[in-house]
């Protein structure tokens, strides 16, 4: 009987490191964090003194943290439908009946822009966007624009740049998650909405769209847990400025934390955006659970 | 009502033709069925019917326009798909209104008509379901119901009954007929059953390998198959057919000779293909049974419940024939069969042509 319940038991000594490594090596600094955001003058004296929300207080009389709120949810949301736009487009076109080389082309190119890592994202994208770059030149020369625009140094432009950067390197994941789908509808379908007198719209909003419903929105929640907090992007492109049009929570975290040395005050903001991923992972979870059963 | 007239119908798939010049003549309201092996090109034929596949060349004549560059919602069709292809998302009512919605068919116009075909199929109950929870049969009635909805001129079938249990489609394939009948329109129907090709058809058509082997009604293709195609395709179990020689007063097959008719046009000593349907090979129990009478040595027996499966063996070639469902007889017994050779067919052994 013992036996056989060590014996059972056996593989759980196995995954044991594995949890506490992975355990501690999350829970730790999530408790630091949280506790951080309660005292003042963290790390940089021996012995910081508690002050209980008082953080927490500072911050919303903050104008600088509304403002990277309010940039925050600009670039969330703007990725994320330039994601799904892009994303849907793109994966209807590679998922059309052409020639079976010519698509896996296609398929391939299109996946690149998400294989780069950020840093090399970023700096291409910079080189791009200069003053003296290829895309002002390209306007330039057929004559859209008179003289080159700043698009990453000009406050009114650079929000926009963002935008097209982050479309640009995360339509690829809503492209291949809405292919798969778009590949398990029947052709059938499409025969009998033809048949029925459907034009490509009909088709799209009566066939496609219902068939894609359960990818959509657990798609769309992931990509939005995942720009909410996204770092890289922004700091090496724009480093939220020119002055503060770009900045966003993930920045201004850093620039709390690593700039100002203000410890403190970095924690609490690194506390709302964990409550508001948390926020969204939680919608994403119960999404999931409902698509099991 | 209309006419349909296919001439000389061609489809290529690039390099690959699978359908090789095929000719096809329906009467408006005539319900045609599309027999043949798998990959004959039925489907094909139906699709392109339809407009889901592009002609290669060749002419689609439905009432008295050629389709061919038509769009299916143009064409004056409706179609049944195997699979029904009914759409996940939306209720029966949802789908069988869709097409007059998209028609812009006013909506107590789309209500009432919903409602009449509804009533026809008995449906509904499940109108305001979906899909998903309907079972085989209801789904293939609301795939049947959409169709009819839009009242069109042909109805294009492709295996609609493959799906179903050996009941129900017994069942659906009586309500097609009575469909046929009440609405009298004009129908094209695909399947490999042969049952549903002779009960359903008023015409058939067998195919095989891109090419109509023959077309008539079913009686023509029963009694009279062109040939040996078509007589080994119809008919379950199929026709008996072997290899024979004739000889003086009827035809030779190894040592046993068969007293018959023989068709002129051949000579004594030619070989030919002989074949007789099982129903008319008859165990002799006492009856007056007619034909010429053979000993044999029973293989195997199967029970049909009206009637029995005999198989045996004619000088080394396996037979079936019947015996009725309350015969005694068993596997080893030496019983004698009668041959109605009246009821024989012949059929040349180079081409499969039918002798007469
Ligand atoms: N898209 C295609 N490309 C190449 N060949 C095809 C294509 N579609 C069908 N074929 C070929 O055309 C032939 C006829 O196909 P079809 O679907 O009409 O057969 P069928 O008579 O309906 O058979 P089944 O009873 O199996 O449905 C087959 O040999 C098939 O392989
Ligand atoms: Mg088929």
């Amino acid at each position: 009987m013992i036996l056989k319940l060590l014996r059972q038991a056996t593989p759980y000594w196995f995954l044991l490191p594995g949890l506490f490594i992975l355990g501690t090596l999350l829970s730790v600094p999530l408790y630091k964090v949280i506790e951080y955001s309660l005292y003042d003058n963290v790390i940089i004296e021996p012995d910081p003194t508690f002050v209980g929300l008082q953080n927490y207080a500072d911050m919303l009389g903050d104008s600088g943290y509304w403002s990277a709120l309010f940039n925050t949810a600009v670039f969330t949301i703007g990725s994320v439908v330039g994601h799904l736009l892009v994303g849907t487009i793109l994966a209807m076109l590679v998922n059309a009946d052409i020639h079976p080389k010519a698509r896996t082309v296609f398929r391939s190119l299109l996946i690149l822009p998400w294989i780069f890592t950020a840093v090399v994202v970023a700096l291409n994208w910079q080189l791009l966007l200069n003053p003296f770059g290829v895309v002002n030149y390209a306007l330039q020369s057929i004559g859209l624009v008179s003289e080159p625009l700043d698009w990453l140094g000009d406050p009114d432009l650079a929000m926009w740049s963002l935008l097209i950067i982050s479309t640009w390197r995360g339509y690829p994941f809503i492209m291949v998650s809405f292919l798969s789908g778009l590949q398990s509808i029947p052709s059938e379908l499409y025969e009998a909405a033809d048949i029925d007198g459907a034009n490509f719209f009909h088709k799209f909003w009566h066939v496609t769209v219902p068939q894609l419903k359960p990818v959509i929105y657990g798609v769309a929640l992931l990509d939005l847990i995942w720009t909410f907090q996204l770092f890289p992007l922004v700091w090496l492109t724009t480093g939220g400025g020119p002055g503060r049009s770009t900045e966003v929570l993930s920045t201004l975290t850093y620039r709390l934390a690593f700039v100002d040395f203000e410890f403190s005050r970095a924690s609490t903001a690194a506390v709302t955006i964990l409550g508001i991923s948390a926020i969204f992972t939680m919608l994403y979870l119960i999404n999931e659970s409902r698509n099991r059963t | 009502m209309s006419n349909i007239a296919i001439r000389n119908l061609v489809k290529r798939y690039g390099a690959i033709q699978v359908l090789h010049g095929i000719d096809i003549d329906m009467q408006p309201g005539q319900f045609t069925v599309l027999v043949g092996p798998s990959g004959c090109g039925k489907s094909t034929t139906l699709r392109m019917i339809a407009g889901l596949e592009s002609v290669s060349s060749g002419e689609i004549i439905i009432g008295d326009r050629v389709v061919n560059d038509l769009r299916p919602k143009d064409r004056g069709i409706a179609m049944v798909f195997q699979n029904y292809a009914l759409y996940p998302a939306k209720t029966v009512y949802q789908n069988m209104a869709f097409s007059l919605k998209l028609a812009r068919v006013p909506a107590d116009e789309i209500d009432k008509r919903v409602r009449d075909v509804a009533d026809i199929l008995e449906l509904h109950e499940l109108l305001e379901r979906k899909p998903g929870a309907l079972s085989g049969g209801q789904r293939q009635r609301v795939a049947m119901g959409r169709a009819i909805v839009r009242n069109p001129e042909v109805f294009l079938f492709d295996e609609p009954l493959s799906n179903l249990d050996a009941k129900l489609r017994g069942q659906m394939r009586a309500e097609i007929k009575l469909l046929h009948q009440r609405l009298k329109n004009t129908i094209v129907y695909v399947t490999h059953d042969q049952v549903e090709a002779m009960t359903l058809a008023d015409q058939i058509v067998v195919m095989r390998g891109g090419v109509i082997e023959q077309q008539g009604t079913p009686d023509e293709i029963f009694h009279d198959p062109a040939n040996e195609f078509v007589a080994g395709f119809m008919g379950s179990p199929p026709m008996n057919i072997a290899d024979a020689v004739v000889d003086k007063g009827g035809i030779r097959m190894g040592e046993s000779v068969l007293a018959c008719q023989i068709p002129s046009g051949v000579a004594e000593g030619d070989s030919l293909r002989f074949g007789m349907r099982p129903d008319d090979i008859h165990l002799c129990d006492g009856s007056v049974v007619p034909g010429v009478r053979s000993r044999v040595i029973v293989d195997l027996v199967e029970q049909l419940g009206t009637e029995k499966l005999v198989h045996f063996k004619l000088d080394g070639v396996p037979v079936i024939g019947k015996a009725d469902g309350r015969a005694v007889i068993q596997a080893g017994d030496s019983v004698e069969m009668a041959f109605d050779t009246e009821q024989a067919f012949f059929f040349n052994p180079d081409n499969g042509g039918r002798i007469r």
